[in-house]
C-alpha cells in the first residue's frame, strides 16, 4: 500500500468514526422530542405499556390535546406566555443594541468601558443567587410582584447583558464607522444613524438574539414561578406544571402540553434560521 | 458652490498628537483643491475637518464667509466620497443615491428624477435596482460618487476615492472625475497620496508632511519650481536625483562639483549659489531631465556611469545607475542602447536643475 493510499484510508475511516459519533449525538438529542412525538398520540396506559411503540394498543388518539388545552386554560396561557415572549425579546432588543452602540463608539469614554465591564461580569453570576433577593425586593418592598410587566422587566435585566455583548461584537466588527460619518454628512441625526444605517445592519445578531431570548423567555419557568402567582397570568410552562400530581401524573396530557409550548418556538426558529447561521458565523471571514 | 476659507487650522488630539500645524488655504469656488502626502502627513485629518468629522482644535473654517467650526456635518453643505465608498450595503443603488434627499423630505418624485438624471451621467442606470455587494469595486465608486453629485452641494469632498481600484480603472476614473468637474463646476477637496493623481486633476495642490504644509501651488509650479527637498522628491515619478554638489568658483565662472564632474552652472543658477562658494549644497536633477549625452559632450555638462539596471516600460526605459554613493535614475527613449554593464554617459539639462541648501533643504532657486 503506497503512503497516498495509507492516507486515503487513513481519511476514509476518520470520517467514518466523525459521522458515527455525530449520528450518536443526534440520536441522544432528537431522542426526547421523539418519545414526546410518539406519545402524545397514545392514552395514558399504553404511554406506561409500550412508550417506545409507534402506535398503542388502543391506537391512534387526539384526544389529549382538547383535554390538555382546557386543563392548563391553554388558550389564555398561551396569550401570557406570548405577550411576555414578544414584548420581552423586543425590549431586550432595543435597549441592548442601543446600549452596545453608546458603547463601542464612545469607546474612549471610561464610564461606557466600566459599564460593559459590569454587563459581562454579570453574566456570570447564577439566577439562583439573585432569585431569594430579588423576590423579596420586588414583592416585600415594593409590591409589585404578580404582574407581567414586572416579569418582562426582570427578563429584560436578566438577558440585556448577554445581548449587549453580541451586539457590541457585531457593531465593533461588522460596521464601519465610514458608513455612520457618510450618513452624518448625509444629513443623518445620531439617533437617525443609529435606526436607518446601524439597527438594519445588525439584522442577523438582531435574529440569533431574537432566538436564543426567546427561547429562554418562552421556556423560562424559574423566573416566572416567583413572580407570576394568579392563575390568570401563567405561562405554558407553569400551567404544565398542575399535570404533575404529588401521587400520579397524566402522561398523556404532559405530552401534549409539552408539543404545544414546543410548536411556536419551533416555528420561530425555521423563520429566523438563515439570520442565526449568519449571525454566527459573521465577522468569521473578510466580506 | 463655494469658496472656502482655512485660517490657522490646527489639530491637536487629546493624546497630545499635534496632526496638522496653522493650515491656511482660501479655496475659490469651482477650484480642484489636492491635498497630498505620505501617510500620516495630515492630509485626511484636514479633510475631516471641513466635513465636520473631526473637531478644529483652533483657527477659523469658513464657507461663503459663514463661520462653520462648530457646524454639524449634515449642516454644511458639504458632500464626501470614502476610500472605501462607505454605500449603505442595505439599500439599492437608487436608495443610496436619494438617500441624502429624503433625510431633507424632497418629494419622491423629484428625487427620482434627480438620481435617473444623475445615473445617466455616470452611466449607472441598469444598476439602479442592484443592492452594494452586486456591483464591481469600479461601479461602487461610481454610485459613491453619484451619491454626493445628486445633492448638488456647495463642496465635493473626496478622500482617496480611487485607492481601492485596480491601475486599469484607477486611470479611467480619473478621467471620469476630470470630466465630472468640468461639466458640474464644482468645488472639489480631494485628498490623495498618489502624486500622479495630483499633478492631473488639480488645479492647485497643496503638499503636506507631518502636518505641516510644504507649498500650496499649480502642478506645474510644484513641477518646475519645489520650494524645499521633500516636495522635490515627492512631485515627479520616479523621483528627483538629489546629489551633493560642491559650489567653486573660477574666474567669473561658478561650477559644481558632482562626484568629480565639473558642472559649469548658467547665470540664473551661479546667482542663486554665491553664498554658498565652498560649501556642499543638494543638486536635483528629474531623470527625465537626464538625456542620452553620448556625442553632445560639447553641447552639454556631462557625467558618467555605468549602468546596472534598465526597465524597459514600453515607450520608454528607465536606467539606474550610482554616483557619489547615491542611486540615480535617467528616463530615456525605449529605443536608447544603453544596457546594463555599459558606461552610460548622461547629459544634465542645466535650465532644469534644482538646487537646494543641504541644512534647511530650501530651494535656493524658488520663487512665489
Amino acid at each position: 500500500m503506497t503512503q497516498n493510499e495509507k492516507a486515503a484510508a487513513a481519511k476514509k475511516r476518520n470520517h467514518a468514526i466523525m459521522i458515527t459519533v455525530l449520528i450518536l449525538l443526534f440520536l441522544f438529542f432528537i431522542m426526547p422530542f421523539i418519545l414526546v412525538l410518539i406519545n402524545v398520540f397514545k392514552d395514558k396506559a399504553d404511554i406506561v405499556t409500550s412508550p417506545l411503540a409507534l402506535i398503542g394498543a388502543h391506537g391512534f388518539t387526539l384526544k389529549n390535546f382538547p383535554e390538555a388545552m382546557a386543563k392548563m386554560d391553554f388558550f389564555n396561557v398561551f396569550k401570557n406566555s406570548l405577550i411576555i415572549t414578544i414584548c420581552s425579546t423586543i425590549l431586550t432588543i432595543l435597549v441592548s443594541a442601543m446600549t452596545s452602540f453608546v458603547i463601542v463608539r464612545n469607546g474612549k469614554w471610561k464610564m461606557c468601558t466600566a459599564v460593559f465591564a459590569l454587563m459581562v461580569a454579570s453574566m456570570v453570576i447564577p439566577f439562583q443567587v439573585l432569585m431569594v433577593p430579588l423576590v423579596s425586593v420586588y414583592g416585600g418592598i415594593f409590591g409589585i410582584l404578580n404582574s407581567r410587566i414586572t416579569l418582562i422587566f426582570m427578563h429584560v435585566g436578566f438577558s440585556v447583558s448577554m445581548a449587549t455583548f453580541m451586539f457590541h461584537g457585531a457593531i465593533h466588527t461588522n460596521i464601519p464607522l465610514e458608513l455612520e460619518e457618510a450618513a452624518l454628512i448625509d444629513g443623518c441625526t445620531r439617533w437617525q444613524t443609529f435606526w436607518k444605517i446601524v439597527f438594519p445592519l445588525l439584522k442577523p445578531t438582531i435574529a440569533t438574539v431574537a432566538i436564543i431570548d426567546a427561547m429562554a423567555f418562552w421556556n423560562d419557568y424559574l423566573l416566572p414561578s416567583l413572580v407570576l402567582t394568579d392563575k390568570a397570568i401563567y405561562t405554558i410552562p407553569i400551567a404544565t406544571q398542575q399535570f404533575y400530581g404529588t401521587y400520579s401524573t397524566d402522561i398523556g396530557l404532559v405530552m401534549a402540553a409539552l408539543v404545544l409550548a414546543m410548536l411556536p418556538i419551533l416555528i420561530l426558529y425555521l423563520f429566523l434560521q438563515k439570520y442565526i447561521v449568519a449571525g454566527v458565523t459573521s465577522g468569521a471571514v473578510k466580506g | 458652490m463655494a469658496s472656502l476659507s482655512l485660517k490657522h487650522i490646527e489639530k491637536v488630539y487629546e493624546n497630545g498628537f499635534h496632526a496638522v500645524h496653522d493650515f491656511n488655504l482660501e479655496v475659490e469656488d469651482k477650484e480642484f483643491i489636492i491635498f497630498v502626502g505620505p501617510s500620516g502627513c495630515g492630509k485626511s485629518t484636514t479633510l475631516r475637518m471641513i466635513a465636520g468629522l473631526e473637531d478644529i482644535s483652533s483657527g477659523e473654517f469658513k464657507i461663503d464667509g459663514v463661520l462653520m467650526n462648530d457646524v454639524e456635518p449634515k449642516d454644511r453643505d458639504i458632500a464626501m466620497v470614502f476610500q472605501s465608498y462607505a454605500l449603505y450595503p442595505h439599500m439599492t443603488v437608487r436608495d443610496n443615491m436619494g438617500f441624502a434627499l429624503k433625510l431633507r423630505n424632497v418629494p419622491k418624485d423629484e428625487i427620482d428624477a434627480k438620481v435617473d438624471e444623475v445615473a445617466k451621467i455616470l452611466d449607472l442606470e441598469k444598476l439602479l435596482d442592484r443592492k452594494p455587494k452586486a456591483l464591481s469595486g469600479g461601479q461602487r465608486q461610481r454610485v459613491a460618487m453619484g451619491r454626493a453629485i445628486v445633492r448638488q452641494p456647495k463642496v465635493f469632498l473626496m478622500d482617496e476615492p480611487l485607492s481601492n481600484l485596480d491601475a486599469k480603472l484607477r486611470v479611467q476614473m480619473r478621467t471620469e472625475i476630470a470630466k465630472l468637474h468640468e461639466r458640474l463646476g464644482t468645488t472639489i477637496i480631494y485628498v490623495t497620496h498618489d502624486q500622479t493623481e495630483a499633478m492631473t486633476l488639480g488645479t492647485r495642490i497643496v503638499v503636506m508632511k507631518d502636518g505641516i504644509v510644504q507649498q500650496i501651488n499649480s502642478p506645474e509650479h510644484l513641477y518646475n519650481k519645489p520650494c524645499n527637498l521633500f516636495v522635490a522628491g515627492f512631485i515627479g515619478s520616479p523621483q528627483m536625483n538629489f546629489l551633493d554638489a560642491l559650489v567653486e568658483k573660477k574666474g567669473a565662472d561658478t561650477f559644481l562639483d558632482i562626484a568629480g564632474f565639473k558642472i559649469k552652472l548658467p547665470a540664473d543658477k551661479a546667482a542663486a549659489v554665491q553664498d554658498y562658494v565652498g560649501k556642499t549644497i543638494v543638486a536635483g536633477i528629474r531623470p527625465e531631465h537626464l538625456l542620452d549625452g553620448r556625442g553632445k559632450e560639447d553641447q552639454f555638462c556631462t557625467i558618467t556611469a555605468p549602468i546596472e539596471v534598465r526597465e524597459l516600460l514600453g515607450a520608454e526605459a528607465y536606467l539606474y545607475f550610482t554616483l557619489a554613493g547615491k542611486q540615480c535614475t535617467a528616463r530615456v527613449a525605449s529605443d536608447v542602447d544603453l544596457y546594463v554593464g555599459m558606461v552610460g554617459t548622461m547629459a544634465l539639462d542645466l535650465n532644469k536643475l534644482q538646487l537646494f541648501d543641504k541644512e534647511t533643504e530650501l530651494s535656493l532657486l524658488w520663487t512665489e
